[in-house]
């Protein structure tokens, strides 16, 4: 009987760290990814972007080998992604906004921008091994030194052999990261910029070899 | 230098002949912009500055007069760090460290490119040094300022550029100083959009009596210090000077020369220099149109300036202010009522400046006030060498330390990306393609002849 209860408890430990242990690793990719910050003011809205955003995408293994077989629910995944706050710039090349949004993110106290997943759930089975991949996530977000609990949809969609585009968009108040909406002076007096903010991303990520 | 009477709005508003105000796509455009919209060259003033403390660390390699100059503008701004200065002079040399106390001095130029911590050089040596050390500042993955004109021979300055084409780790600028002027920028949409009607031709000139000699107790010295006196190594009061006020003209009106004409001669100055103290070309283009400039150490009178004439009114730019002139019959632009006037001889011009809100303009009419004139071309032009190299030099820290590589393709790829960002400047086309323009009208000069402009000369 203890025979019993340890074999399969043994069982269990071997099967789960297997099955935690299988993860696929795509890096990010150094072109393709975009980040992109929509917000408001009293004067105009405005938009700005980034083309970099670096880490790895762990991805369930048996997931990446036939997602069609995939039932919804929890996959096993882990990501860790960062932005380095100075490679956002405004659209136009206005870079007076972009000293006075850097400074507002505060890039001396925290250069880069922090996102870490804490859970991965599938909300229904890919119809084609190519994607889209519909999942809901929830991880922590961190900028300018706060960290908040975030939770979005995202889809992946591989591109070629190797190559897995994740993409998502989320709405985030900038006080609730610390951030305090700049008033810029202008000659006429001041602009104030709204707290909401949405954010869209692209991120390109691509296993080492074909699989 | 410019003294002017006081504005007379009255006497300007019965002189002219109103159409109506016609609603054409440009003057609606000209109006929006220069009425409505807060703009630019003022507002920056305004802003609070990034402060984020962070310097650039520069060499200035030249220190006789203009890099001395060089380097006590760069002492005024904030984000500029001069660790090294170099001159093979001593006389120079100790006068730079005078002027950046921190910096520390170098004889040998390739010295300077081995200290690492060097991030930037900026280039004042006579133009026919300029090559070696830009190509050898580059190749070291320094980012480069090369005073104009780039080169005095169209063989080195293509090499210039063609380096700088290559260099994509490195943020070159040319030293065409009014390329980053706000004045100057503000006023480009404004030509552009046809406001003046349309260019039926241009002048320039300048003149300032002097000897353009330099002269030191030592006979090696003073060879070397006159090297603009010599037609071997010198692009003349054309290629020296004329090139800031050609460039800016070029750039205003969009278009490039298809020949040159050059007159001249040694008027004044006959103490056995072989390059001519009085020069005139005549540029002339496609359209049939020509841009007249003229340079003399001769005489002195009226300075410097450059004006544009267009069907519809002229512009005269002297520096960073600018007037427009209206013909009679052209339409009534309505912030003209507002704008500052100011008389010459029978000329009425209507004072063009970047920030004139209604307000403003009808203070200064009130008080009579010249307005001050806003920086130096100078000093606009460092700061967005400084502001540019630092955007590059930031832009390949985040690359590489968020990637933990350097594939060139993609880093090229994503630099290309942001270069809207840049604060404006003259690229190294910009310092090519005049360098080139410029040494052929001085060619022409020497010649007194009609030069043809080919293709291939403009092109790396």
């Amino acid at each position: 009987m203890k025979r019993f209860w340890i074999l399969s408890i043994a069982a269990v430990v071997a099967l789960s760290v297997v099955v935690a242990a299988d993860l696929t690793k795509l890096e990010a990719q150094m072109t393709g990814s975009r980040v992109t910050i929509d917000g408001t003011s009293t004067v105009h809205d405005w938009t700005v972007q980034g083309g970099i955003i670096g880490g790895v995408l762990e991805l369930d293994s048996k997931f990446i080998a036939d997602p069609t077989k995939a039932q919804p629910g929890k996959v096993d995944a882990k990501v860790q992604a960062t932005i380095p706050v100075r490679t956002i710039k405004e659209v136009h090349g206005r870079k007076s906004m972009d000293d006075i949004m850097h400074e507002a993110m505060k890039q001396k106290v925290q250069p880069k921008i922090e996102y870490r997943l804490t859970e991965l759930t599938l909300k229904e089975t890919p119809k084609s091994a190519e994607g889209p991949f519909n999942f809901d996530s929830k991880g922590e977000l961190a900028v300018a030194g706060v960290t908040n609990k975030v939770a979005f949809p995202v889809t992946m969609t591989r591109v070629d052999k190797t190559k897995m585009k994740t993409s998502g968009t989320t709405s985030v108040k900038m006080t609730s990261f610390g951030i305090q909406p700049p008033s810029p002076k202008i000659a006429l007096g001041f602009i104030s910029t709204g707290d909401d903010v949405k954010i869209t991303f692209e991120w390109m990520t691509a296993a080492p070899e074909t699989k | 230098m410019n003294n002017l009477p006081e504005s007379q709005p009255n006497a300007f508003a019965s002189d002219m002949t109103r159409r109506g105000f016609v609603k054409t796509s440009s003057f609606a455009a000209a109006m929006s912009m220069l009425g409505g919209i807060p703009l630019v060259a003022q507002q920056e003033k305004n802003e609070t500055p990034a402060a984020s403390g962070s310097t650039v660390k520069c060499a200035v390699i030249g220190c006789n007069i203009w890099g001395r100059e060089i380097l006590n503008m760069l002492a005024r701004l904030p984000k500029a760090e001069v660790i090294a200065v170099c001159d093979r002079y001593e006389a120079s040399l100790r006068r730079a460290k005078e002027a950046a106390p921190k910096a520390e001095g170098y004889a040998d130029y390739t010295k300077v490119l081995e200290n690492k911590d060097v991030q930037a050089v900026l280039i004042a040596t006579p133009s026919h040094q300029h090559k070696e050390i830009v190509l050898a500042a580059l190749k070291a993955g320094k980012h480069v300022y090369c005073e104009a004109p780039l080169a005095n021979t169209i063989e080195d300055a293509r090499a210039i550029a063609r380096a700088a084409r290559d260099s994509a780790k490195s943020y070159f600028q040319a030293g065409l100083l009014l390329r980053s002027d706000p004045q100057r920028k503000f006023l480009l949409p404004f030509v552009r959009s046809g406001a003046t009607g349309h260019n039926v031709k241009t002048r320039g000139q300048w003149h300032r009596k002097m000897s353009w000699r330099r002269s030191s107790p030592l006979p090696e010295r003073e060879k070397e210090l006159n090297w603009r006196l010599r037609k071997e190594d010198s692009t003349g009061l054309i290629g020296e000077i004329g090139i800031q006020q050609i460039d800016a003209m070029h750039w205003f009106l969009n278009k490039r020369p298809v020949s040159v004409t050059g007159f001249g001669g040694i008027l004044s100055w006959q103490d056995g220099r072989n390059v001519e103290d009085t020069a005139q070309v005549v540029f002339q283009y496609e359209d049939g149109t020509s841009f007249n400039y003229e340079a003399s150490l001769a005489t002195s009178f009226d300075s410097e300036y450059e004006i544009l004439y267009g069907t519809d009114a002229a512009i005269m730019l002297r520096g960073n202010k600018a007037w427009l002139f209206k013909e009679a019959d052209s339409p009534l632009l309505g912030w003209e009522v507002y704008a500052r006037k100011d008389q010459f001889f029978k000329e009425t011009g209507i004072a063009l400046v970047a920030d004139a809100s209604k307000a403003d303009a009808a203070k200064s009419a009130k008080d009579g006030k010249d307005d001050d004139g806003g920086d130096p071309p100078l000093r606009h032009a460092l700061d967005s060498f400084l502001a540019n190299t630092e955007l590059i030099s930031n832009a390949i820290e985040d690359f590489v330390s968020t990637f933990n590589a350097t594939d060139m393709k993609a880093l090229t790829e994503y630099l290309a990306g942001i270069q809207k960002s840049k604060l404006p400047a003259a690229t190294y086309m910009d310092g090519f393609e005049s360098t080139v323009t410029c040494i052929k009208a001085n060619e022409a000069v020497a010649k007194k002849q009609t030069i043809k402009f080919e293709k291939e000369w403009f092109e790396i």
